[in-house]
């Protein structure tokens, strides 16, 4: 499951509207609104991951600190956003940003399972005691993943 | 495309988002029986929602184009067929959508012009000359930069019109208003049945004669009302002073206007503007305790406020305070008040660190809304003072 966390943008909530209004015409169901949130959501994600590259930087004063859930959520005073082509100054800010490292992340893409298998050749010694025997042992572990 | 000089990565990206998503999801509309019709409704809905919101610059379709074309068509007309020569147009549609008059659909307004900054009546001119009127009825501008104070005027249907001085002292009225028709001049249409909307249409037209002083504005206020079977309409042409002899009916707004201006306007023009509710002049935003239905608020510039005020009662001594308080950042609030944007970044983090109240974040693959537009990044890197 890709972050749900672009619907809250111009984008996302123009779509969400949209939607909402094909659902009161009945022209739609709300299962299949939720079924075109959830691609875009992976779209957007996509998106910004691999089509754009561009940089910012951005200078202001920490207001107030939040990490709850692995989310971090500041609001920030008095910023200046740069980029190398502009500079953009606002007074308040408020930055919402999900983990980026997080293997939820990965789930966006599409993995196949996969299975593993280890083996590990016994060792067969005799001890003085001759006591013990190591049987072969095999393990298999076969991990899916969706 | 956008006639933007910079290389903007948003409104590609999002027509790309856009793009994909439709056509992900045509399987799912599919799979449930729903028609592609709808999927269509779907895009346009969305596109439209983007552009209405105006935080994407230069995001048109090609339908967008195809109908600036036919309303260039339509703007040469009707340019013809109202005042000669250099009769120039300047439509300031509301920053919001705009209801072609051909139509019920709603369609979206944005141009590649609507980029153009106007800051100068040159410009306007230019602007006007080259058939900007024309996108005009589709077209969004952007605000004038040497915009001085802002007055919000709340018309009788309860529509919140912004009147904007420029710095050259032309005035624009901005309505900012969904569901707005615009039209050019004289053209006193009822819409049939359909969709229903006030326009308003702010025509700046300086003298045949070039006089300097630009402060001839053209205000149409076409109001179709619709209540229950009967439409009213009120069609009406006003022309500021500088031009004498010519149509004279002004509707309550422009009247407003010229109090505001400080009674530029001379004697005729005010006779029939008292004949509708009065508006109001908001200037200082919600929370006021005088009623809304009264000149009252108008009356602050005219210094009479401490009477107003008192009149409304002592119901806090905080009234009194506001009108005078108002004043002081009547174009603060107004700005905020107009952007009215939580600025929002929207972005995945790669690390947060901190030294003793020394911040430093690294972010990426971000959405911002800044200041009512949006950007994107890849990664950004920032530094903060707790």
């Amino acid at each position: 499951m890709a972050y749900q966390l672009y619907r809250n943008t111009t984008l996302g909530n123009s779509l969400q509207e949209s939607l909402d209004e094909l659902i009161q015409t009945q022209q739609i169901t709300p299962q299949l609104a939720l079924q075109v949130l959830l691609q875009f959501d992976k779209a957007i994600n996509t998106a910004l991951a691999n089509r754009v590259r561009n940089r910012v930087n951005f200078k202001g004063s920490l207001n107030t600190y939040r990490f709850c859930d692995n989310v971090w959520t500041f609001v920030l005073n008095d910023v200046e956003f740069r980029e190398v082509t502009d500079l953009v100054k606002v007074d308040k800010v408020k930055i919402v940003a999900c983990d980026g490292k997080s293997r939820l992340f990965f789930f966006s893409l599409s993995l196949r399972p996969f299975s593993l298998h280890l083996q590990t050749d016994s060792v067969r010694t005799r001890s003085h005691t001759s006591l013990s025997k190591y049987k072969t042992k095999s393990m298999t572990i076969s991990h899916t993943v969706v | 495309m956008a006639s933007s000089a910079n290389s903007n990565p948003v409104p590609k990206l999002y027509r790309s988002v856009i793009e994909d998503v439709i056509n992900e999801v045509r399987e799912l509309f599919l799979d449930e029986g729903v028609d592609e019709q709808v999927l269509m409704e779907l895009k346009t809905l969305w596109e439209n929602k983007l552009m209405q919101s105006k935080a994407v610059e230069g995001f048109h379709t090609e339908e967008q184009a195809a109908l600036q074309a036919a309303a260039h068509q339509q703007a040469q007309q009707a340019q013809q067929a109202t005042q000669q020569a250099q009769a120039q147009q300047v439509l300031l549609p509301p920053q919001q959508q705009v209801t072609s008059w051909q139509s019920t659909r709603p369609t979206v307004t944005s141009a590649p012009q609507q980029q153009v900054i106007v800051q100068d009546p040159k410009i306007l001119q230019h602007m006007s000359a080259t058939g900007m009127s024309a996108a005009a009825t589709a077209a969004t501008l952007a605000l004038p930069t040497g915009v001085s104070p802002y007055h919000q005027l709340i018309t009788s249907q309860g529509q919140i019109l912004q009147f904007v001085r420029a710095a050259n002292g032309a005035q624009y009225i901005i309505q900012p208003q969904q569901q707005m028709v615009l039209q050019q001049q004289v053209l006193p249409q009822m819409q049939p049945g359909g969709v229903q909307a006030p326009v308003i249409q702010q025509v700046l037209a300086p003298l045949q004669g070039g006089h300097p002083q630009q402060t001839g504005v053209i205000i149409q206020p076409q109001q179709i009302v619709l209540t229950g079977n009967k439409v009213q309409q009120n069609a009406q042409v006003m022309q500021m002073p500088g031009q004498p002899g010519q149509v004279q009916q002004i509707q309550q707004q422009v009247q407003q206007v010229q109090q505001a201006q400080g009674g530029a306007a001379p004697g005729p023009p005010q006779q029939q503007a008292k004949q509708q509710p009065p508006m109001m002049l908001q200037v200082d935003g919600a929370g006021d305790t005088s009623s809304e239905d009264e000149d009252e608020e108008e009356e602050e510039y005219d210094e009479d406020e401490d009477e107003d005020k008192d009149k409304d009662g002592g119901e806090d001594g905080q009234v009194e305070e506001e009108p005078l308080n108002s004043e002081d950042d009547v174009s603060d609030e107004e700005d905020q008040e107009l952007f009215d944007t939580e600025n929002v970044v929207v972005c995945q983090y790669d690390k947060i660190h901190r030294s003793k109240n020394k911040w430093k974040f690294h972010l990426k693959d971000g959405i911002m809304n800044l200041n009512g537009r949006d950007y994107v990044f890849s990664k950004a890197i920032g530094d903060a003072e707790w």
